[in-house]
C-alpha cells in the first residue's frame, strides 16, 4: 500500500492505495463518488471517463499513483450550486440519457471535446464520442444535445419543463440525477460491513463434479464463507415449466462459465484469490455444442438434462398449423424457400449485473439490477425456503436491460444465501466477461422458411422450420420457441400458416429473452423472403407489402385480436421520406434501398406464473400536502416508465410534475407488477395508473360536489385546479385536496389492469396473445464497396405505430435505440464460441456500433389510438427492432444482388456473392 | 499469496533505466498504459512492478533536426494526428494515429507504446479463467498454438498501426539502454515470433522516432476493421513511394511482425502483391477469416497503387 494525495473536484484526499489500483477505484471507493461508472474495466466503453488535470482519461485503465497531486474532475463537479451545467441541461432536454449509465462518461467526454472544439460539425462530434458506447439511445439524441449546446451557449436558462400531459415531450423525471451522476445503480449503493463475493466458474462445458476441495481457500485470511451447489439444491427458473437451474452446479456443470463455488471475503481481491485456491475435480463428458448434435439421438452419451422421454437434447417442440400450407404452396404462382442462420446476440447493457443482499428482522432484502422484482421475489422465496413475506426486492436505477435482467439470476440467489449464512450483507458485481457468459441473450438459430405468392402479389402461405439453440438452461425458452413461429402471423394476412420450432439444450451459456423476443430472426427470414418473392413477380416490395397488410380491428389466422393497425401509415411514411418510389430500381450498382416491416405484442395477455392477480396494480396516495404518490411495481430500466406513469396520472388529474412522486419497484412498498418485459409496461402499468388516477379523481369530485354543492359533470381538472365551467367552483389543487382529506386524512386508491380474455382454445393459443399489437416499417440505405464487400449503412428511415405517444421524446428514444440495436445485429454483433467458450466476451470484441458506425436515423411516430391502451398507447420499446434488420439486408440485395441469409452480414459473404453473380453474368453473356 | 506490487515513476530516461536495473526482470515499463494495463487486467501481464515513463519531459516533444523529424516516444496518438507538421508532411502517420482504438484511448496512448503493443490473438487476449478453460496456448506457456489447431509456432498478430506507417517511411528509433543510445531501423526490432515478438531488451526504452525529411513521400493507408472506432487491426496496409521511385509496402495485422516488401515504382505491381501474400503468415485468430484477410491484401494494395498513381 502507498499513500496517495489527490485532488478530486477541488477536495484533497489522502488515501492508501494498492500500488496497482486504478483511478476509478479511488474515485468510487475511496472518495465515494459513484457517478464515475465501471462498465468494462478495459477502456472499451468510456463510462469511467474523468478529467485528470483537464485531460480526459479512462479511469478504469489509469493507475491511481500516476495522479499524485493531480486535479481530477468527475461528473459530480459539473453542476454548481444545484444548477446543471448547460451541457447537462442539453442532455436532459434532448432526451440524451435513458438508462443513464453511460451518461457521466459521455458528458465528460463531450465536455472536453466542446472545450477543445467550440464549433464542431456533426461529423466531428461523432468522431469525438466514438469511444463511448451507449446501448439505449442510438446516439442520435446525444449528438443532438452536444450539437445544440455548441450552437446555443447563450447562458439563458430555459423554463424547467414540469408538464405532465399526454403527448407532450418531456425529459425523464430523473434525468437530472442521471446527468449529474447522483443516480445510484446497484453497485453504487454500499451497505456497511458488506462482504464481497466472487465466483469460481467451470472450465468445462459438460463435466461431472467429482469433488470440490475448499480447504486451502478457507485458510486465506479475510475469507468468510465458501458456498457450493449442494447447499442450494432447489431449482428455479423464470418459467414455471422450466425450473431447471440451480445457482451453482450441483452434480455436474452444463456450460463453461457455470458457477461452481462462491467465496465471500473482506475484499474482492481476497475473494478472487480464494477462488483460485479451490480445487475442483471434474470428469469431462461429451459436450453438445451445436444445434444439430442436440437434435439427434445422442447414443450412449449423457443428456444435458435427464428429463424428457427421448434420447436427445431437445428442450421444447412447438408446432402450430392453420389452413393448409402444403396445398397453398402448390397453388401459389411463385414460391421461395431459403435457409437462414443466426448467431447469438448479447443485450450489451452497459451496467454489469450487481447486487447486495442482507438479512434482518424483516427477512431478506436484496438491492439488485433487475427488470423483474416480482419474479425474483418468488424465486428467492422458493430457493431460500422462506415465506414470500420474508423477501424484499429493491430495484435501484438500472443501467439497461433489454431482456437481459429479466430472469432470477444465480448471483442474486448466492449473495442472498451467503448473507444468511454469514449474517453480513454480501455484495457482488459481475465483470464484463461474466456478464457475457451469464448471457440469456438472443438464441442462435437456424431456420428454413418457405412462402408462396400469387402473380398479383397476394401472400398465400408461410411455412417455417426453426431450430433454436437454448444453451444449458430453460430461461424463457419455451416462450421463445413459440414466438419464433406465432409472431409471423401478422402484419400480413396469411390464411395458410404454420411452423415447427425445436429448442435444444447445448453446453453453452443459456439464451433467453432479448428485445423483440423470439421473432427477430424469423421476422428477418420472412421479410427477406418477401423481398425475394417481390423480385420474382417483378413487383415493388413495398407495394407487395401494402397489398397484404392486415386491416385494423380483425383477427389473424391464429386468432390474435388486432385492434388499431398503423402498418400502412408506417410504410407510407418511410417510403415518402426516403423518396422510395422515385429512387427504387434506378440506383447505381453498389448502392441500395431495402424495406422491412414488423409487429409486436404490447405485453403478454397471460401471466408467466398462472394466477388470478391483475397484471399490474398501481396505488395512488394523496395527503394534506397535495402530492400524489404513485406506487408501482413496474421497473424503470431506462425506458422511461416512471415518467410515463407520472404523465398519465398528471393528465387525468390535471396536475404537474411538482405534485407527483413516483415510488417504484420495491416489492415491500409497491404493489405487484409483473415487471418490465414483453413490452407490457406502458399498456398494463399505464392502464393501472390511469384506472387509479380516475378513481382518485372520482374521490375528489365526490368531496368537491358535497362541499360546493355542485354537479359532478361540471367539474374540470386542469392546470393544477378543479373548477366548474362557469367558474363558480374554482379551487386550486391544494384547496381541492383540503376538501378531500378533511375529516378523513390521506386518501389511497388502487388501480389495476387485467387483460381481457383473448384467443382460441387450441393448445398453444396463448402464445403471443396480447391485448394490443404495435406495427412498423423501416427503409434502410446502404453503400457496398464492391471490391471488399464492406457494407456501410447510410440511412435508416423508421416509422412505428405506438398507438399514442404518451411521451414522444421517450418514444423516439426507444425507437432509435431499437433501430440502432438491430443495426448492430445486422452488421457487427455476434457471440462467437470456440469449444463452448465465448470468444468475444468484452466490449472490444463484441462489437456494438459506435457513433461512427451509426447512420442518420430518421424517426417517425405513427399514432393510431388503440381502443384499450392508456390514452390509446401501445408498445414502442421492442417492436421497432424487427423491421430494421431485414431492411438492411434487403438494401444489400438491392445494391449488389446478394441475398443475405446469415447474420451478421459479413463483408466476405457479400464479396463472394458479388463474384458469384459476376461469374453467372459472364456465363450468360457468353 | 498476494505478492508485493510496486509502482515507480521515472523522471528521466537515466532514472528509468536505473529503476529497471534495480528490478531485475520483474517489471514492465508503461507509458500510456492502455495496452499493458488491459493485459494486466486479463492476467496476461503478471509483473509485480510497473515503471511509469509518462512524466519524462524529454520524450514528449516533436522537433525538426537536420534531415529528420524527431518525435518523442511519449507523444500521444492524439497529439500526433493533431500536429501541423505531421499532418502536412507525414499525413499517413496522422491517418494511422487516428485509426487506432478510440479518441479517448488516443489521448493517453503514446507513439512508443503503440510500437511495443503486444501481439494479439483471439486465444490469447482472454482472462486467465478463459485461457485455462481453452488449454493455455503457446503464448501463455502452453504446448501448442490453438488458433492453428496444434502448430508449434505462435502466429499472434502484430497490431501496431503506427509501426506499419513508420516503417514505410523508413523510420529509425533511438533506443536508450545500458550502453547509451543506439539508433536502429524500426523494422529490425520485430522478430516474427509471436511469443517473443520484439528483439528488444527489456531494460531498453524507445526514446524517440526519427523520420527522414524531404523524401517526397506519397503514402496510402488502409485498415480493415468492422467498426470505424474501437478496433485493433485485422489488416493494415501502407504503401509509400518516395520521390526517387522507391516503393515500400508494409502490412500489419497479418503476421507476428510487420510484413515489408520493397521495390521500385516501375516494377510489376502484381509481383509486389505476390511477395506480400507469400510473406504474410495469416491464421484464423481474428474476426475476419484467414482467407478474407489474404484476399484483402491484394485488393488493398491494388487500390493503394491506383490511388498513388492517380494522385501523382
Amino acid at each position: 500500500m502507498k499513500q496517495l494525495s489527490i485532488i478530486i473536484n477541488g477536495k484533497k484526499h489522502t488515501v492508501l492505495v494498492n500500488e496497482h489500483e486504478m483511478l476509478s477505484s479511488v474515485i468510487r471507493e475511496k472518495a465515494g463518488l459513484t457517478g464515475t461508472k465501471i462498465g468494462c474495466e478495459q477502456g472499451s466503453c468510456g463510462a469511467c471517463t474523468v478529467l485528470a488535470n483537464g485531460t480526459p482519461v479512462l479511469s478504469c485503465i489509469s493507475p491511481a499513483l500516476r495522479y499524485e497531486n493531480a486535479e481530477i474532475t468527475t461528473i459530480e463537479s459539473l453542476s454548481v450550486n444545484g444548477e446543471l451545467h448547460q451541457l447537462q441541461e442539453k442532455f436532459v432536454e434532448k432526451g440524451a440519457t435513458q438508462c443513464g449509465f453511460c451518461t457521466p462518461g459521455m458528458v465528460m467526454t463531450a465536455l472536453d471535446f466542446v472545450q477543445q472544439n467550440p464549433n464542431p460539425t456533426v461529423g466531428e462530434i461523432k468522431e469525438a464520442l466514438s469511444g463511448n458506447l451507449c446501448r439505449c439511445t442510438g446516439y442520435k439524441k446525444i449528438i443532438e444535445a452536444v450539437a445544440e449546446y455548441t450552437k446555443e451557449q447563450t447562458g439563458e436558462k430555459k423554463e424547467k419543463n414540469n408538464s405532465a400531459s399526454v403527448g407532450t415531450s418531456r425529459p425523464y423525471i430523473e434525468a437530472g440525477e442521471k446527468v449529474t451522476g447522483s443516480a445510484e445503480y446497484a453497485d453504487d449503493i454500499t451497505i456497511k460491513n458488506s462482504l464481497h463475493c466472487k465466483f469460481l466458474r467451470s472450465i468445462y462445458p459438460h463435466a461431472l463434479i467429482e469433488n470440490i476441495d475448499t480447504s486451502e481457500a478457507l485458510k486465506l485470511y479475510g475469507v468468510h464463507y465458501i458456498a457450493t451447489g449442494k447447499e442450494l439444491p432447489i431449482k428455479f427458473g423464470v418459467l414455471p415449466i422450466s425450473q431447471d437451474e440451480t445457482s451453482m452446479a450441483v452434480e455436474k456443470v452444463r456450460y463453461s462459465g457455470e458457477i461452481v463455488a462462491a467465496v465471500a471475503a473482506d475484499t474482492e481481491e481476497i475473494a478472487a484469490s480464494a477462488c483460485k485456491l479451490i480445487k475442483v475435480k471434474y470428469k469431462p463428458i461429451k459436450a453438445f455444442l451445436e444445434i444439430d448434435e442436440s437434435l439427434n439421438d445422442i447414443g450412449e452419451h449423457e443428456k444435458i438434462h435427464s428429463y424428457g422421454k427421448f434420447n436427445n437434447n431437445i428442450h421444447k417442440k412447438a408446432e402450430l398449423r392453420f389452413g393448409n400450407q402444403q396445398e397453398a404452396l402448390k397453388e401459389a404462382d411463385v414460391t421461395s424457400k431459403l435457409s437462414f442462420e443466426f448467431k447469438g446476440i448479447s443485450h450489451g447493457f452497459t451496467e454489469p449485473h450487481a447486487a447486495t443482499a442482507y438479512w434482518d428482522e424483516n427477512g431478506l432484502t436484496i438491492i439488485t439490477a433487475t427488470q423483474v422484482p416480482h419474479y425474483l421475489h418468488r424465486a428467492l422465496a422458493k430457493v431460500m425456503q422462506v415465506p414470500l413475506n420474508r423477501v424484499r426486492v429493491i430495484k435501484p436505477y438500472v443501467g439497461g436491460g433489454f431482456g437481459g435482467k429479466s430472469d432470477p439470476f444465480p448471483h442474486e440467489i448466492i449473495v442472498s444465501h451467503i448473507a444468511r449464512k454469514t449474517g453480513r450483507p454480501v455484495r457482488v458485481r459481475l465483470s464484463r466477461e461474466e456478464v457475457f457468459i451469464t448471457n440469456h441473450g438472443r438464441h442462435p438459430s437456424k431456420m428454413t422458411v418457405e412462402m408462396g405468392v400469387s402473380k398479383d402479389g397476394l401472400l398465400k402461405a408461410l411455412d417455417a422450420d426453426i431450430a433454436i439453440d437454448g444453451g444449458a438452461y430453460g430461461s424463457f425458452g419455451v416462450v421463445t420457441s413459440y414466438y419464433n413461429g406465432v409472431l409471423l402471423q401478422a402484419p400480413y394476412r396469411l390464411n395458410n400458416f404454420g411452423f415447427c420450432t425445436y429448442r435444444v439444450y447445448t453446453n453453452k451459456p443459456q439464451c433467453g429473452a432479448m428485445r423483440g423476443h423470439g421473432a427477430v430472426n424469423s421476422r428477418f427470414a420472412v421479410e427477406c423472403l418477401i423481398d425475394e418473392l417481390a423480385q420474382k413477380i417483378n413487383m415493388d416490395p413495398c407495394e407487395l407489402r401494402m397489398k397484404n397488410f392486415l386491416v385494423s380491428h380483425t383477427l389473424t389466422v391464429g386468432q390474435y385480436r388486432i385492434t388499431s393497425n398503423g402498418s400502412r401509415e408506417s410504410l407510407k411514411k418511410v417510403m415518402e421520406q426516403s423518396d422510395w418510389k422515385k429512387r427504387i430500381g434506378k440506383i447505381e450498382f453498389g448502392k441500395g434501398l431495402g424495406v422491412g416491416c414488423g409487429f409486436f405484442i404490447s405485453g403478454s395477455a397471460l401471466p408467466i406464473i398462472w394466477n388470478e392477480l391483475p397484471q399490474s396494480v398501481v396505488h395512488l396516495k394523496v395527503d394534506f400536502d397535495g402530492r400524489v404518490v404513485i406506487s408501482s411495481g413496474a421497473s424503470d430500466i431506462g425506458q422511461g416508465s416512471d415518467t410515463m406513469l407520472a404523465i398519465i396520472v398528471g393528465e387525468v388529474l390535471g396536475i404537474d410534475m411538482n405534485r407527483i412522486f413516483v415510488l417504484a419497484a420495491d416489492t415491500l412498498l409497491t404493489p405487484v407488477d409483473m415487471g418490465s418485459y414483453s413490452s407490457r409496461v406502458t399498456f398494463m402499468a399505464g392502464n393501472a395508473a390511469k384506472d387509479a388516477a380516475e378513481k382518485l379523481k372520482q374521490e375528489i369530485i365526490n368531496a368537491v360536489t358535497v362541499a360546493k354543492k355542485c354537479s359532478a359533470d361540471e367539474l374540470n381538472f386542469a392546470e393544477c385546479s378543479v373548477f366548474s365551467n362557469d367558474k363558480t367552483v374554482d379551487l386550486s389543487w391544494d384547496e381541492a385536496i383540503e376538501l378531500l382529506t378533511a375529516k378523513r386524512g390521506a386518501v389511497s386508491v388502487s388501480g389495476k389492469y387485467i387483460s381481457p380474455k383473448l384467443g382460441g382454445d387450441f393448445k398453444g393459443a396463448g402464445a403471443g396473445l396480447s391485448p394490443s399489437y404495435s406495427f412498423g416499417a423501416c427503409i434502410a440505405e446502404v453503400d457496398v464497396d464492391v471490391e471488399t464487400g464492406y457494407v456501410k449503412v447510410k440511412n435508416i428511415w423508421g416509422a412505428h405505430d405506438c398507438g399514442k405517444a404518451i411521451n414522444p421524446l421517450a418514444v423516439e428514444g426507444q425507437l432509435e435505440g431499437s433501430w440502432h440495436m438491430g443495426m448492430g445485429q445486422a452488421m457487427t454483433e455476434q457471440m462467437k464460441y470456440f469449444n463452448g467458450l465465448l470468444v468475444n466476451n468484452n466490449f472490444l470484441d463484441y462489437k456494438i456500433p459506435t457513433t461512427l458506425d451509426t447512420p442518420d436515423i430518421h424517426t417517425n411516430i405513427i399514432e393510431t389510438i388503440d381502443p384499450e391502451g392508456p390514452f390509446g398507447a401501445k408498445e414502442c420499446g421492442e417492436g421497432a427492432i424487427h423491421p430494421v434488420i431485414p431492411a438492411i439486408a434487403n438494401a444489400v440485395y438491392n445494391a449488389v444482388g446478394v441475398r443475405i441469409t446469415k447474420l451478421p452480414i459479413s463483408a466476405e459473404d457479400v464479396l463472394k456473392g458479388i463474384k458469384a453473380n459476376q461469374v453467372l453474368q459472364n456465363k450468360i453473356s457468353l | 499469496m498476494v505478492s508485493e506490487k510496486k509502482y515507480l515513476k521515472a523522471n528521466s530516461v537515466e532514472n528509468a533505466l536505473k529503476l529497471a536495473l534495480e528490478q531485475k526482470e520483474n517489471f514492465k515499463f508503461i507509458a500510456g498504459g492502455t495496452d499493458v494495463l488491459v493485459n494486466k487486467f486479463q492476467g496476461n501481464e503478471t509483473v509485480d512492478c510497473l515503471i511509469d515513463l509518462s512524466e519524462i519531459a524529454e520524450m514528449r516533444s516533436i522537433s525538426k533536426e537536420e534531415n529528420q523529424l524527431k518525435i518523442g516516444s511519449l507523444v500521444t496518438l492524439h497529439q500526433l494526428h493533431q500536429h501541423p507538421a505531421i499532418c502536412a508532411e507525414y499525413k499517413v502517420l496522422a491517418e494511422a494515429a487516428k485509426s487506432v482504438a478510440s479518441p479517448m484511448i488516443r489521448k493517453t496512448a503514446t507513439l512508443g507504446g503503440n510500437l511495443l503493443c503486444e501481439n494479439r490473438c483471439s486465444f490469447y487476449n482472454q482472462s486467465d479463467w478463459w485461457r485455462e478453460a481453452v488449454g493455455y496456448c503457446l503464448k501463455c506457456d502452453g504446448e501448442i498454438c490453438i488458433a492453428t489447431g496444434g502448430k508449434k509456432n505462435c502466429f499472434s498478430k502484430f497490431v501496431s498501426d503506427m509501426a506499419v506507417a513508420l516503417i514505410s517511411l523508413n523510420a529509425t528509433i533511438d533506443v536508450a539502454g545500458s550502453n547509451g543510445i543506439a539508433t536502429v531501423k524500426l523494422e529490425d526490432i520485430y522478430t516474427g515470433d509471436g511469443v517473443n515478438p520484439r528483439r528488444f531488451e527489456k531494460t531498453s526504452i524507445i526514446k524517440a522516432i526519427n523520420l527522414p525529411q524531404n523524401e517526397g513521400y506519397k503514402s496510402v493507408f488502409k485498415k480493415l476493421r468492422q467498426r470505424e472506432s474501437l478496433e485493433f487491426s485485422s489488416l493494415t496496409t501502407v504503401v509509400t513511394v518516395s520521390k526517387n521511385g522507391a516503393v515500400k509496402i508494409v502490412l500489419g495485422g497479418v503476421d507476428p511482425k510487420p510484413v515489408v516488401v520493397e521495390g521500385m515504382l516501375n516494377n510489376n505491381k502484381e509481383d509486389f502483391i505476390k511477395q506480400a501474400l507469400k510473406k504474410a503468415r495469416i491464421v484464423d485468430n481474428d474476426v475476419f477469416t484467414r482467407k478474407y484477410r489474404h484476399e484483402m491484401i491484394g485488393v488493398y494494395l491494388k487500390k493503394s497503387f491506383e490511388e498513388i498513381l492517380t494522385n501523382n
